[in-house]
């Protein structure tokens, strides 16, 4: 409603600084000729000056002078000629000032109602995160906390509280740092380890590298029967081409699971995946969290494999921009490698090891990772 | 606020549209209140549009991400200094910035042209309007600031780290200020042709618009180079970059524009070059912004991607520059030719002075349009850089410059060379002495080296033999000199002041290529290097957070001769994790008027570090002749002869000012 006020009031205002000159009498002028005659005096005497101090000779500045007399001259005669045109008001002139006052309201009213978000209040971020959280969105939420964190760092449960909703987020790398600041701050758990242990490995794109490896196997050691630690190194297994031991890793939980854990179902998907040589491993590394491997299986097989293929094309496109990622690389291979797609594999491939030069340790890491899947780099 | 501002905008779209046709028609009927609506329009339009700037740089501020543009360059972390630079940082921004300096021209011959002949300010203000509704037309459809989003991100994608600098608060709004400024040139001169006569007046007018904007645009050009300088790291000051080139062009233009209006006001001759000139001028600026602004720059098949914009900019240069220039074509032998004078005198220096101006700018738009029609064409891409500039710009300035000192010692209408020479016999043994020592003492193998000195010199002790000459050194009693030197005419001081800048940068330019040195090493911890008699020892590389970036700074002690340190040099990588860039700040100590510039490069797996060191001598004095050029223009405009030319404003000023002091 302000804003209408607001605009309305600017247009008055608009259309006043058109309406008030068209209104007022008419003002005497100064013809040009008076200006004109005022500059040429002016040269005179400049004249003078410049004579004065050597800046033209005394022939020369006569000359100047007989110029500007003609000059003035001239001006005389025209300045008599030109005195008497001026017109009462035509009625072209009342037509061109009618459309004019007219002009403002309907141009400025008709485009902003084409291209304005008159209803879209203006947002600034202090304001947003100083609301009632009820109202806010879970980004605005997100926001507020990592404010209140970059103020009060060392809030481990702060940290605690943040790191999941960033896995669901998909902000990997935020993640891994707010479950290390948990873990630092507000002490070791397993279901700490397990969600660091999911963030590296979303991070690196759902391979479940070294370092996550590392954290669900603390997780294990914290609490023998946590399911995502269980799930994941069993991921891990699958991901290095131990199939079988995957295989019996997952039967092994299906054993201890309690019947209503969501992981159940994450677990017989991987099965099935893994018994299906087509998807073999690539499915599984996605690492996906249980909605996802369930969002995944629901969909018909062609959904499934355009969206495989998008998020394949969409890695690609990253290495190209962003080379040096080797466990980009090496999901790349392998994508392609279960997508069917040798020659686009082998390509990957190739490109990886340019990157990081023929002779390097990721170069043999490439090519041994790739003969583990069947793959050699030339042929 | 926000919508405020975007409805400011189209309100002030109209009013431009209205500024265009009214005080026109106005002109055309004689019809003394539709002339009067001009003003009172211009000056609403500048309100609104500075209303509408004002809104998007509080939404920058604010970090409100509700609007499209903030989030695309805007970060709730970065310092708030670079929030509000932010705001010109960009496509979209920077078209506003461009109109609301345009706008605000017009509102200021709006509210100072009281003095003005009624038809020429209402055509002036006509044009400015019509210039005006183009690129507010330009930003509605095409390149919006105010494009909402919605919901609002909650975080935005943070500026261009390059651009994340003090100079971006200088940079562009002094540069804008140069372009746009020559707009009331073309205006003026656009008004002339419409009218089909030339006032008296109107070189007084168009000369301090003339100084103005060349005033900006010298220090846009300086700030740029410098800014370049430091914030690129490999320490080069010009590149002759299609983007230099396009504020440089305009430059040149304007330059000679300033001369030839010289004599157009004191002698009425040379008016319809002049008018050219201001024409080809802002042609120029306009084509600057178009080269920069439609992408065509990055490459040909950008300006194919975003067609919309590229296109409509060019719709609008080819309508205002072809336009003006068919109006001229039509006009132009209207108009009366002025005062006759010898081809030696003051006015044949300045046609010699245009002569060289124009055709090194004609220069510099081939080289920087050739690689692009080539590109357009057959796809090639080739780079004209510096050799080329090097070989036909380079070549094209030497005799210019060896004329400079010349032409203000030329008296007018008939001038005596050999007199000339004689007073700057002076100037040409300072000139001379300075050549020898460099060929002699510093670097006898470079003649580069002993020319350049020899000619910036030349052209400084040529400015100091000026005012000597026109004080009376050595002809007259020492207290009629001072007498006499305080009351020269401002702009004598002007035009000394700016051939002494002009000489400066030389200097600067000269002594950087000729006797620079530089090292590209890799140093560890506690390793010292030296370059040309400075040591320098490198203490360590430490991390640090900044409140948008992390960044390594190398820290380097300057050893002085007694061994222990005497000052700090220090330079950073930074990276800026919202964009994935890695930027780095050179280290720069300043010791005189040379520079040691210091910028770090990779860091080695053994800790070690790429350092590449310069010794830059005399390299302020680029940018500071180029503030001292300013100060030449800001003297100038304050000289008296710049406010004559106003019937009503005439007999206050006689009783107010003091005539000219003469013996």
């Amino acid at each position: 409603m302000l804003f209408w006020v607001i605009a309305a009031i600017l247009t008055l205002g608009a259309s006043l600084a058109v309406l008030l000159p068209l209104a007022a009498g008419a003002k005497g002028t100064s013809s040009s000729g008076d200006h004109d005659l005022e500059v040429y005096r002016d040269q005179l005497s400049e004249l003078d000056r410049d004579a004065g101090r050597g800046l033209i000779q005394p022939v020369e500045a006569a000359e100047a002078r007989a110029e500007i007399a003609r000059r003035i001259l001239r001006l005389d005669n025209a300045d008599t000629a030109g005195k008497a045109s001026a017109r009462p008001a035509s009625v072209t002139a009342r037509l061109v000032a009618t459309v004019a006052v007219l002009a403002v309201p309907l141009v400025s009213w008709g485009v902003y109602s084409q291209i304005g978000s008159p209803d879209l209040p203006a947002q600034p971020l202090s304001q947003r995160l100083t609301k009632n959280p009820a109202d806010s969105s879970v980004d605005e939420l997100v926001a507020r906390a990592e404010a209140h964190l970059a103020a009060n760092p060392s809030d481990g449960r702060g940290w605690d509280v943040l790191a999941p909703v960033y896995l669901r987020m998909q902000r990997f790398s935020d993640a891994v740092a707010a479950y290390r600041n948990a873990i630092r701050l507000a002490g070791d758990s397993a279901v700490r380890q397990a969600g660091l242990g999911e963030a590296i490995a979303g991070a690196a794109g759902g391979i479940v590298s070294a370092d996550a490896q590392d954290a669900f196997e603390a997780a294990l050691k914290l609490d023998p029967a946590n399911a995502k630690a269980s799930f994941y190194l069993a991921v891990a297994l699958a991901q290095e081409g131990r199939n079988k031991e995957a295989i019996t890793a997952w039967q092994a939980m299906l054993g201890t699971l309690p019947p209503d854990s969501p992981w159940r179902s994450a677990v017989e998907q991987a099965l099935a995946k893994s018994a299906s040589p087509e998807v073999a491993s690539g499915a599984a590394a996605k690492g996906p969290d249980a909605a996802d491997v369930d969002a995944a299986s629901s969909m018909s097989p062609q959904d499934r494999e355009a969206m495989i293929n998008t998020m394949v094309a969409g890695l690609d496109e990253k290495l190209r921009q962003n080379p040096r990622d080797t466990e980009g690389w090496m999901r790349l291979v392998r994508s392609y490698v279960v997508l069917g797609k040798t020659d686009q594999a082998r390509e990957a491939l190739g490109r990886a090891i340019a990157v990081f030069g023929a002779g390097s340790d990721e170069a043999k890491k490439f090519t041994a990772f790739a003969a583990s899947l069947g793959l050699t780099a030339t042929e | 606020m926000v919508e405020t501002g975007h409805f400011a905008l189209v309100l002030a779209f109209a009013l431009s549209l209205v500024q265009t046709i009214v005080p026109l028609f106005g002109a055309r009927l004689n019809n003394q209140r539709l002339m009067a609506v001009g003003g009172p329009v211009a000056v609403t339009g500048f309100a609104l549009t500075a209303l509408s700037f004002v809104a998007l740089a509080s939404a920058y501020a604010n970090s409100d991400f509700s609007v499209a543009s903030v989030w695309e360059n805007s970060h709730s972390l970065q310092p708030m200094i670079y929030k509000i630079t932010g705001t010109w940082g960009n496509h979209e921004g920077s078209m506003l910035l461009w109109v609301l300096i345009l706008t605000f021209f017009g509102a200021l011959v709006a509210a100072f042209g009281s003095n003005l002949p009624a038809t020429l300010r209402a055509n002036v203000l006509a044009v400015q309007g019509a210039i005006g509704a183009a690129f507010f037309l330009f930003i509605l459809a095409t390149s919006n600031p105010f494009i909402r989003l919605n919901p609002a991100p909650i975080e935005g994608r943070d500026l261009n780290p390059v651009l994340q600098d003090l100079g971006l608060a200088i940079h562009p709004p002094l540069l804008y200020l140069g372009y746009v400024g020559f707009s009331i040139c073309f205006s003026f001169s656009v008004a002339a042709l419409i009218e089909g006569r030339i006032d008296a007046s109107w070189a007084r007018w168009v000369r301090p618009w003339t100084l103005v904007a060349w005033m900006f645009l010298t220090g846009g050009i300086a700030m740029g180079s410098y800014w370049a300088y430091y914030e690129l790291g490999w320490g080069g000051f010009w590149f002759w970059d299609p983007v230099e080139n396009a504020s440089f062009m305009p430059w040149l233009a304007g330059t000679a524009l300033l001369h030839s209006a010289i004599v157009m006001e004191k002698r009425s001759a040379l008016k319809i070059w002049t008018l050219l000139l201001a024409i080809l001028t802002f042609s120029l600026s306009l084509l600057g912004t178009f080269l920069v602004r439609s992408g065509v720059l990055t490459s040909v098949h950008a300006f194919a991607t975003d067609p919309a914009r590229g296109v409509f900019i060019l719709c609008i240069l080819t309508l205002f520059i072809g336009g003006s220039l068919a109006l001229f074509a039509l006009r132009a032998s209207r108009l009366t030719a002025g005062g006759l004078f010898h081809p030696i005198s003051r006015e044949g220096a300045l046609v010699l002075n245009n002569l060289f101006l124009t055709t090194a700018t004609a220069t510099v738009l081939v080289g920087t349009l050739y690689p692009l029609a080539l590109e357009a064409l057959t796809g090639d891409k080739i780079s004209v850089g510096a050799p080329f500039f090097d070989l036909t710009f380079g070549p094209l300035m030497l005799p210019l410059l060896v004329l400079v000192p010349f032409g203000p010692l030329l008296a007018w209408k008939r001038g005596d060379i050999i007199a000339a020479s004689q007073r700057l016999m002076a100037a040409f043994a300072t000139a001379l002495a300075a050549m020898l020592v460099t060929g002699l003492f510093i670097d006898g193998a470079s003649v580069f080296a002993a020319l350049g000195i020899g000619l910036a010199v030349w052209l400084v002790a040529g400015a100091l033999t000026d005012l000597a000459v026109k004080s009376g050194v050595g002809s007259v009693a020492p207290a009629v000199m001072v007498r006499r030197f305080a009351g020269l005419p401002r702009s004598v001081f002007g035009t000394a002041l700016a051939h002494l800048g002009l000489g400066l940068t030389l200097l600067g330019i000269v002594a950087t290529l000729s006797f620079g040195t530089e090292k590209i090493l890799t140093m560890r911890a506690g390793e010292t290097v030296e370059l040309s008699g400075h040591t320098l020892r490198f203490v360590g590389l430490y991390p640090a957070q900044g409140p948008n970036y992390s960044e390594d700074r190398g820290r380097f002690e300057l050893i002085g001769v007694s061994g222990s340190p005497v000052g700090e040099i220090s330079s950073a990588k930074r990276f800026y994790p919202v964009r994935q860039t890695t930027t780095t700040e050179s280290g720069i100590k300043t010791l005189g008027l040379s520079q040691l510039y210091l910028s770090l490069g990779d860091e080695a797996k053994d800790g070690s570090v790429v350092v590449r060191l310069w010794w830059k001598p005399l390299v302020t004095l680029i940018w500071g002749g180029g503030l001292v050029m300013m100060a030449g223009a800001a003297m100038s405009l304050m000289d008296r002869r710049l406010r004559v030319g106003a019937p009503s404003r005439r007999r206050k000023q006689a009783s107010a000012e003091t005539p000219a002091v003469l013996p």
